[in-house]
């Protein structure tokens, strides 16, 4: 019999949950059925490449009424009874996949970086441990389906199939008032995304310091700036632009890290980036061996002559 | 008003050493402090009772006996009661039985609201509020860069959330779950120079699970779905690599690498 997987379907991240599907085929490998579940969809006929969608059509039900939306979810499960349930680590994935855990009473593997099926069925979900220096394969143990978030970008949907999925009719039974509401919703000035840059400037507590300046190279190689998990705690940079575990997954086709030390938390960011150059004082840092050129020395000082250099260039031509 | 604000220690990662000669993470006398995120809802909740005395706190964590100090550390800041749910069997609970543990203490404690911080620094995994939301059937929220005092004494919290693309505000009746970002700005206050050596003693909690009787099935490393099987090194991929110096040259060949892969 095939296996069943529920993904959650957000429609502003879409590509980034059809990219869920390989999680599914890394388990299962074709021996699946895929499920998406979205609510009050602005347009079904975009989403692709399920076997079925669950259209929720409620106005009652609100996208941030997590109470309610695990109330549907968990009544899907009652009817379908899913093998895995895949959700993806968007904020909302995030706040979601804890509460489902709990009323299905499952455990949850957070932010899985890769997942291996064992020949007698086990799933075992890969994740960092231990402060980030070590990666723990986890299983879930107990009845109930296997359940997982995944940060956006971790992995890539390799198929990419246009299948139109068979809508199925789905309705919340009850629906609880929760008295919570939204009063309003302003849309951030600046809003592009550090993943569709082809090249990134990413500084770490190197350039604690220096951070403003990697800007101008970031502009001069036409690219945009990124930053550890140590410029973001320090307030130097907005969350938005962290790479890592804890921030974005990214994969430009060039990554410049400046001052970045490595630690599998910042490489778990990381994902298929074509050419890395790294600028430490430290040549033993782990983020110095997956680079195709390691420079040594201040990286302050590297980000000052390199766009000089480039500034200089572009005059002479 | 009370107040319980929940709190997590974790060690604090920036202070890690590596041993290249060993390669090993030394991590001995690596302190422990409060999570950042954690320390900011405390933060606020300091800054509510500041101005409305009234306001009561208490500071519930679980984990070890060697958290005592850091407990005490925060009742020395103004907060009124410190409870720490500390128990041999508890060692091992994933993030669902630490929930349950949790949950069944504030089942019967009182509380008005419930802050948390959003995230935790050596996880990451951001579960205990949403699962703890889950158990006690209570409104969750995370991200929250600000809450509005007088709307919390109200018992109707507007609190503004940061998320991706949106800066969006919440109207949440109480009680709640509230989880306070690191974006907040929120700050623990200092403890001022008379009571650094203030006895809280009579002020501070251990309660154990003879008293908290959450079923021992349900806890610890047995009484956790998720287990870790195994764990792997980093793998990480070596490449064939050019060192260079900051130098002239070194810029010369970076230029070059640029000019050559199409960058410039």
């Amino acid at each position: 019999m095939k296996k069943k997987c529920l993904f959650f379907y957000e429609e502003d991240q879409g590509n980034y949950v059809k990219d869920l599907l390989e999680v599914a085929r890394q388990m299962y490998g074709e021996n699946f059925e895929s499920y998406a579940l979205v609510i009050n969809p602005l347009d079904v006929n975009v989403i692709s490449g399920f076997d079925y969608l669950l259209a929720v059509k409620d106005q009652r039900l609100k996208d941030y009424d997590l109470i309610n939306i695990t109330s549907l979810m968990a009544e899907c499960q009652q009817v379908y009874q899913f093998d895995a349930v895949i959700v993806l680590a968007t904020q909302l994935g995030r706040m979601l996949s804890p509460r489902l855990a709990m009323r299905l009473h499952v455990g949850l593997v957070a932010d899985i970086t890769a997942i291996k099926s064992h020949p007698d069925g086990t799933i075992e979900m890969i994740r960092p441990a231990f402060e980030g220096k070590l990666l723990a394969g986890i299983i879930n143990d107990g009845d109930g389906p296997t359940m997982m978030s995944v940060r956006p970008g971790v992995f890539l949907d390799q198929q990419s199939t246009a299948k139109i999925p068979e809508v199925l009719a789905c309705q919340l039974q009850t629906i609880e008032d929760t008295g919570m509401r939204r009063i309003s919703q302003i849309r951030k000035p600046d809003s592009r995304d550090i993943r569709e840059s082809r090249v990134l400037v990413a500084g770490g507590g190197g350039v604690l310091k220096d951070f403003d300046q990697l800007d101008q190279l970031a502009q001069a190689l036409g690219g945009m700036t990124a930053a550890s998990r140590r410029i973001v705690d320090s307030n130097k940079a907005d969350r938005t632009i962290q790479v890592g575990q804890s921030g974005k997954t990214v994969h430009p086709e060039l990554y410049i890290a400046l001052g970045i030390y490595g630690a599998l938390q910042h490489v778990a960011g990381l994902n298929k980036v074509k050419h890395l150059i790294a600028v430490n004082t430290n040549i033993k840092a782990p983020i110095c061996s997956l680079a195709d050129i390691v420079v040594e020395g201040d990286a302050a000082e590297f980000v000052r002559k390199l766009t000089t250099r480039i500034n200089e260039n572009k005059q002479a031509e | 008003m009370k107040i319980i604000c929940l709190v997590k220690f974790t060690p604090d990662v920036d202070q890690f050493q590596y041993d290249y000669e060993k390669n090993i993470l030394i991590r001995e006398n690596v302190k422990l402090v409060i999570n950042p995120d954690d320390a900011c809802a405390l933060g606020f909740a300091l800054g509510l009772k500041k101005k409305t005395p009234e306001v009561v706190i208490e500071a519930v964590t679980m984990g070890p006996l060697n958290v005592t100090a850091m407990m005490a550390d925060i009742l020395r800041r103004k907060v009124d009661l410190a409870t720490i749910l500390s128990d041999r069997q508890y060692v091992g609970s994933d993030t669902y039985a630490t929930s349950r543990i949790i949950g069944k203490y504030l089942e019967t404690a009182d509380y008005d609201v419930i802050l948390t911080g959003s995230h935790s620094r050596d996880g990451d995994t951001a579960q205990i509020p949403g699962q703890l939301a889950e158990y006690l059937k209570l409104n969750q929220i995370s991200q929250i860069r600000k809450i509005d005092q007088p709307s919390m004494l109200n018992k109707r919290a507007l609190v503004e959330v940061d998320s991706e693309k949106y800066l969006e505000t919440y109207e949440i009746p109480l009680p709640a779950i509230l989880s306070v970002g690191r974006e907040s700005n929120y700050r623990l206050p200092f403890v001022r120079y008379d009571d650094l050596d203030l006895d809280v003693s009579d002020r501070l909690r251990i309660i154990d699970n003879d008293s908290l009787a959450v079923d021992s099935k349900k806890i610890g490393l047995k009484g956790s779905p998720t287990k870790v099987i195994k764990s792997y090194p980093i793998d990480y991929q070596k490449k064939e690599q050019v060192i260079v110096k900051n130098d002239d040259q070194g810029i010369d060949m970076v230029m070059a690498f640029l000019e050559k892969e199409g960058y410039l």
